[in-house]
């Protein structure tokens, strides 16, 4: 359980957080969405104690401060494990930093996270997968109440990825709540609450399906299309124009309800000479990630 | 190509301003110090007295000595008392004028007055020597011959009394006993700066710290989980080169063992420390380098160590008390070739302490438990 109310961090004149307020009950996946430079590894570095608040209140499972630090994990974007040590080394280590000794426990925990034919091998000489994995079971060692991934799943192939979130999923499943900043949409899609971050401040949040919304009053259009700088110009010129984006063939529109679908059409053929079939369909997460971004930008 | 990596590293240099004033002003203040600092001249050296003569021949002698500027003399009571003021290191040189001095002088039965020179310090030693050779200079003696009036004068006389030399400690004044101690000190410092100068600024650079600071590890944990190892490895390190010193350079046998070990553990504890300080104020482990030489070099030039302190202006001088290799010179010069008496040794050892307690004290307090 996490509860931050207000947290805010500065750098020098720039507003990294801005007053964030949290409320994650036990057992959830929270996905913090937003842009780099948002204020994501601020607001996650502030919740794990290690970057000191200028304002707000934080709480977690009703601890503060020191206290709290037994009833967490973390696992940094990037791998700071000792990279001369074994994956058991390493391991037994962060355990014994919670007065984990229990080599039978820690035993468990490596075949579980597949760790343990690596057993003895240094943490350096692991592939970034590996690598992972290892920071995830050096922050479970303790069997924390509260787990904060920071992008864990950057620059991880699809493969591994999937068996990171089984894993988060079976830890959500035993009660434990899972803090996870993300940009993937897919991995955002698979959390239970989220909450988009952009210029440090909370934009929208809910379940992934609710936070669609966030866009309001919108139609969203798919056709099949190559990409044409053109046809990019001139759409983005129209009123009522949310989102262009280009997927390989596939354009998406995302436009107010004030432009017809008709008007699309015709400006559209217009430029290309040709007819466009415009399928009318509903508003994905990638959707509002970038309108949420841009809009923020603008 | 070539133009463009030369252009990134200027930038790289440019762009970490720490680094960048700890290459420009700390050679120039550096520079300043040592020009300021360091003499191979020294005066006002100690020197312990003791006249039992104390004629108005005798004044004259010690006034000479005393107005050379040279030596600053202080009485004591005995003629053991001289030799246990140089093994203290309360006087640097001792001069005995016997009780018989004037009768002898009298009698023109060439009396001998002794300088004693502490011989530690081989460079002091020769400076020394050469500078109470001026005593049996003629505006000293000339008052001092005595001819019955019927005598035929003579036309280059003898000195009307001898001057003796003695040499103590050291008498050789083997230039290895003077370095080696010292040259022991320098490796150490030098091994312990390093090796924890960079332990946190390391895993800092490494990422390993975020992971760390986030568990509950507390500072006392984390900052003697850093010394304490380094202190055991710089402790044998110390010995091996102590050892390669006995074997190979024939150097003199402590007085006593149980001080040396104590010396070396708290050296020791004070370079750790040190080092770890150094590793919590540097940002890069390129600027914890760069401190730790700009640690070393003083330390080499003002703890009397090549330098007598005794040649160090006194505006300067409270500075080389504050470096910790002072103490660590006089206590092993002390304890492997002049044998001084505990008692004496005393204040080195508790200072070396009070360092260590300070530096640790205030790597606690740097050690901050966010990043």
């Amino acid at each position: 359980m996490i509860e931050a109310v207000d947290l805010t961090k500065r750098f020098g004149q720039n507003l990294a957080v801005d007053s964030v307020s949290l409320s994650i009950p036990k057992g959830q996946i929270f996905g913090l969405l937003g842009p780099n430079a948002a204020g994501k590894t601020t607001l996650i570095r502030m919740l794990c104690g290690i970057l000191k608040a200028d304002g707000g209140h934080l709480s977690i499972d009703d601890k503060t401060g020191l206290l709290a630090k037994s009833h967490y994990g973390y696992v940094a974007q990037y791998f700071g494990q000792y990279e001369e040590l074994t994956v058991w080394e390493n391991l037994k280590f962060y355990a014994q930093m919670y007065n984990v000794t229990d080599t039978a426990h820690l035993e468990q925990l490596l075949s579980r996270y597949q760790l343990d034919t690596f057993k003895h091998r240094p943490a350096g000489k692991l592939s970034g997968g590996y690598q992972r994995r290892l920071a995830l079971v050096c922050a479970v060692a303790h069997d924390p109440e509260v787990l904060f991934l920071d992008e864990p799943t950057a620059g991880i192939d699809p493969v591994t990825r999937k068996i990171l979130w089984d894993e988060f999923y079976r830890l959500s499943g035993e009660g434990k709540t899972l803090f996870v900043t993300t940009h993937y949409m897919e991995e955002a899609q698979r959390c239970h609450q989220l909450a988009f971050i952009s210029s440090g401040k909370i934009v929208a949040r809910g379940t992934p399906s609710s936070i669609i919304s966030a866009l309001g009053d919108v139609d969203v259009y798919a056709t099949h299309l190559s990409y044409q700088p053109e046809l990019r110009e001139e759409l983005s010129q129209l009123e009522g124009m949310v989102l262009l984006n280009q997927f390989g063939d596939e354009l998406r529109l995302v436009v107010r309800a004030s432009l017809s679908q008709q008007e699309l059409a015709s400006r559209i053929s217009n430029i290309t000479g040709q007819a466009s079939d415009l399928d009318k369909t509903t508003a994905n997460l990638e959707d509002v990630f970038i309108a949420l971004t841009q809009s923020r930008a603008d | 190509m070539l133009m463009a990596i030369i252009k990134k590293e200027l930038l790289q240099l440019w762009r970490d301003p720490r680094l960048l004033a700890l290459m420009i002003v700390m050679p120039l203040v550096l520079l300043i110090l040592f020009g300021v600092a360091l003499k191979l001249e020294p005066d006002n050296v100690r020197m312990a007295y003791y006249d039992q003569d104390r004629s108005i021949f005798a004044l004259n002698i010690r006034t000479h000595l005393w107005s050379e500027g040279y030596f600053d003399l202080y009485e004591v009571d005995s003629k053991q008392q001289i030799t246990e003021e140089i093994r203290s290191g309360r006087a640097k040189a001792g001069l005995w004028i016997p009780e018989t001095f004037t009768a002898e002088l009298i009698e023109n039965e060439q009396p001998h007055v002794t300088i004693f020179v502490d011989g530690t310090m081989p460079s002091l030693t020769t400076a020394m020597k050469y500078n109470s050779d001026s005593t049996t200079d003629s505006e000293v003696t000339h008052d001092m011959y005595f001819q019955e009036p019927d005598e035929t004068p003579v036309v280059i006389a003898e000195d009307p009394f001898i001057l003796d030399v003695e040499v103590l400690f050291n008498p050789g004044e083997k230039e290895t006993w003077f370095f080696l101690p010292g040259v022991i000190g320098v490796l150490i410092m030098q091994v312990a700066l390093i090796l924890t100068g960079i332990s946190v600024v390391r895993e800092r650079e490494k990422r390993t710290l975020e992971q760390l600071l986030v568990t509950p590890v507390s500072k006392i944990s984390f900052v003697m989980g850093k010394v304490l190892p380094y202190v055991v490895i710089a402790l044998l390190d110390f010995y091996f080169i102590l050892a390669a010193g006995w074997l190979l350079f024939d150097l003199p046998q402590p007085s006593s063992h149980f001080l040396l070990f104590l010396l070396a553990l708290v050296f020791v504890a004070v370079m750790i420390a040190l080092g770890l300080l150094i590793s919590l104020l540097a940002k890069t482990q390129q600027q914890a380098m760069f401190i730790a030489i700009f640690i070393i070099v003083p330390s080499i030039l003002l703890s009397g160590f090549i330098f007598p302190l005794e040649a160090i202006p006194g505006s300067v001088r409270p500075l080389s008390y504050c470096i910790p290799f002072t103490y660590f010179v006089e206590v092993i010069r002390g304890l492997l070739i002049k044998h001084t008496l505990w008692q004496d040794l005393m204040i080195d050892y508790l200072a070396l302490m009070g360092f260590a307690v300070l530096f640790v004290g205030l790597s606690i307090i740097k050690f901050k438990r966010t990043l």
